[in-house]
């Protein structure tokens, strides 16, 4: 039976890539989308989560949109110069058919688990706001989850959005640290794998040449994303691979080697957003995680190809529920 | 009729603080919500129903979040007795709890009485945080919040720095101070001093000779001993009945005015301090009107008006 997620987002290039990829997966059942700010706005958020789900005939799954800032800090600077200022790399598509539902992701994502008890899988892709406030509200609902898989934190790799921070766990550390401790299984697919899967130009040539929507459409938003990939690291048109890889290690797990780890999140200071490994057990009454630390990156790309480059059915061959 | 809403970890001054707006004239208590501070939410949950039961009401009781944002709780049983209630083990209440989130009953009441629901907050801000995350849309609808937290001349009482309240959850009260809500802070060292019922105001009270009066004074024993012997304080401190007060009555307030108040949330030292801009030096714009000083005999005349049983 496939396995029910929620991906909560905040769209986003390498969102929309990773989302295009669970809903091309049958291993996974996306039974909602949850918008939080973050890479964009939270209006533009939602309204790429919309259109995401739409591009390919899924307008039946829901989108319930989120928190447009961090639960204790003011919203800082979202991250337009790395996704364009409609998250989508300027491409500015028109808008979406749907709406998103009258209930906040938190709620949304509380009847979820509620609803299929031990079955829910959160993919969350962005800041860890919706899932810190659902499990404050309800930390009963938190032992329903089947688990909670984050494409976020750094162990051993530098930072990205700070020389010590990842920018998911930077945009909301108090969420970060409240999901760490919060109760259900947690696995961090940080930037110790997501920089090591990079996808080259060639790479990028090879999926553009399935001419299939979900390729089309990423071959519009990529190019910004891959110049901000060139003017920030200097990778000339290869880009690191974040939220697909999260993705990945719901669809193949072997790929990935895990350590169940103490991670301590700061909260405050220079060092904000740092998610730090307590190695030796020093610290006492830490939270444990699952620890990305290793990746088979040629066969996860090989796998994300796959996904994205095979023929799915047009929208409309589909019967959706309404 | 005014609408208010109480967010409350009922232990034994919370309880004198309910009973004065469920007495209070022209007010209507529109629902109670329970947060995890002086007592677990279960605890004070049974506490705030008794208390509407004793007062003869239907208010409905709803439990909100059992534990701070981030922090770990510290109970604070060694001030209000291990049933929060001055260890006199009330009966159970009659009524169930109402079976909605408190913070979604809260955010309900606001959105259908757009601008007309007054928010008192006699505990750790927990509850009003989370709302206003989960549904940022109420902060026009709220006219007014006033807040039992915070020490403003840097006087604290679970630490030097800091008030019980805002040290609980200090992140959610920086949440709450820096949401653009109206907030009036009434904080801790207002119901010190002179503000406590001395012996001749207890003595009054006894002297009223009702249920209502006996209640005030039997859920308090253990306050009363912790501030005369901890504190060396004159009497029995009543921090939520006197936020409550300046709610109900604005003649209860002697001086406040606005400033940028922010809460200290990094250091351990100063944790939950609230800090006040007097000056204005931060050249932030004021978040909250900061009361200074009370009309004390006022603020007891409120007090003795509700529990006069006719």
């Amino acid at each position: 039976m496939a396995e029910k997620i929620i991906i909560d987002t905040d769209p986003g290039i390498d969102d929309a890539m990773a989302i295009l990829l669970a809903l091309r997966s049958p291993e996974l059942e996306v039974i909602g989308l949850t918008s939080v700010f973050g890479n964009a706005t939270i209006e533009v958020t939602t309204a790429n989560a919309l259109r995401l789900v739409e591009l390919e005939g899924n307008n039946a799954i829901p989108v319930a949109q989120g928190c447009g800032q961090p639960l204790v800090l003011p919203l800082g600077e979202v991250g337009t110069y790395v996704h364009g200022e409609d998250g989508l790399g300027n491409t500015f598509p028109p808008p979406p058919k749907g709406r998103p539902l009258p209930l906040h992701a938190a709620q949304f994502i509380l009847e979820a688990l509620r609803r299929f008890p031990g079955e829910v899988t959160l993919l969350a892709l962005g800041p860890l706001t919706n899932l810190a406030l659902a499990a404050s509200l309800d930390p009963e609902a938190v032992a329903l989850a089947r688990r909670v898989v984050i494409m976020g934190g750094a162990a051993e790799a530098h930072g990205n959005i700070s020389p010590v921070a990842e920018a998911n766990i930077y945009n909301d550390p108090h969420a970060a640290a409240i999901v760490f401790r919060a109760g259900w299984p947690v696995t961090m697919v940080g930037l110790d794998v997501t920089t090591r899967v990079v996808m080259t130009p060639d790479y990028w040539d090879e999926l553009y040449r399935a001419g299939n929507t979900a390729t089309d459409f990423l071959r519009a938003i990529t190019p910004f994303y891959q110049q901000f990939h060139d003017q920030f690291y200097g990778m000339g048109g290869a880009t690191h691979t974040h939220d697909p890889t999260a993705v990945a290690f719901l669809l193949a797990p072997e790929l990935f080697e895990t350590h169940h780890l103490p991670v301590y999140v700061e909260t405050q200071g220079r060092c904000m957003g740092q998610t730090v490994v307590d190695w030796y057990g020093q610290w006492k009454d830490l939270p444990r995680v699952d620890v990305c630390l290793g990746v088979d990156a040629d066969s996860v790309l090989n796998l994300i190809r796959e996904r994205l480059t095979k023929t799915v059915e047009e929208p409309g061959d589909e019967t959706t529920m309404d | 009729m005014r609408r208010l809403w109480i967010d409350t970890d009922t232990a034994s001054d919370d309880a004198v603080a309910i009973l004065m707006a469920l007495r209070w004239p022209e007010v209507y208590v529109e629902g109670i919500s329970i947060v995890a501070g002086n007592v677990p939410v279960g605890l004070g949950s049974r506490n705030a129903r008794y208390t509407v039961e004793l007062c003869g009401a239907e208010t409905p009781v709803y439990e909100g979040a059992s534990r701070p944002l981030l922090r770990e709780p510290v109970w604070a049983y060694f001030f209000h007795g291990t049933d929060g209630m001055g260890e006199m083990n009330y009966p159970p209440p009659r009524r169930e709890p109402a079976s909605k989130h408190g913070v979604l009953a809260m955010v309900e009441a606001f959105r259908q009485f757009p601008g007309e629901v007054t928010l008192v907050t006699l505990g750790p801000l927990t509850n009003l945080a989370l709302a206003l995350r989960l549904a940022p849309d109420i902060v026009p609808l709220i006219p007014h919040v006033y807040i039992m937290g915070g020490a403003a001349a840097t006087l604290g009482n679970i630490t030097p720095a800091a008030e019980y309240n805002i040290w609980i959850d200090p992140e959610a009260a920086k949440t709450v101070f820096h949401s653009g809500l109206p907030i009036t802070m009434v904080g801790w060292e207002l119901c010190r001093g002179e503000a406590n019922l001395n012996d001749e105001d207890m003595a009054a009270l006894r002297a009223l000779r009702n249920p209502l009066a006996d209640f005030v004074l039997d859920c308090n024993p253990q306050a009363l001993r912790a501030n005369r012997e901890w504190l060396h304080d004159p009497g029995l401190p009543l921090p939520d009945p006197v936020a409550m007060a300046v709610a109900l009555d604005p003649e209860v307030v002697k001086r406040a005015s606005r400033h940028y108040v922010t809460v200290e949330i990094a250091s351990d030292l100063t944790r939950g301090m609230t800090v006040v801009d007097e000056r204005g030096v931060l050249n932030q714009p004021p978040n909250v009107r900061v009361v200074w000083a009370i009309h004390v005999p006022r603020w007891k005349e409120d007090l003795f008006k509700v529990l006069q049983v006719a």
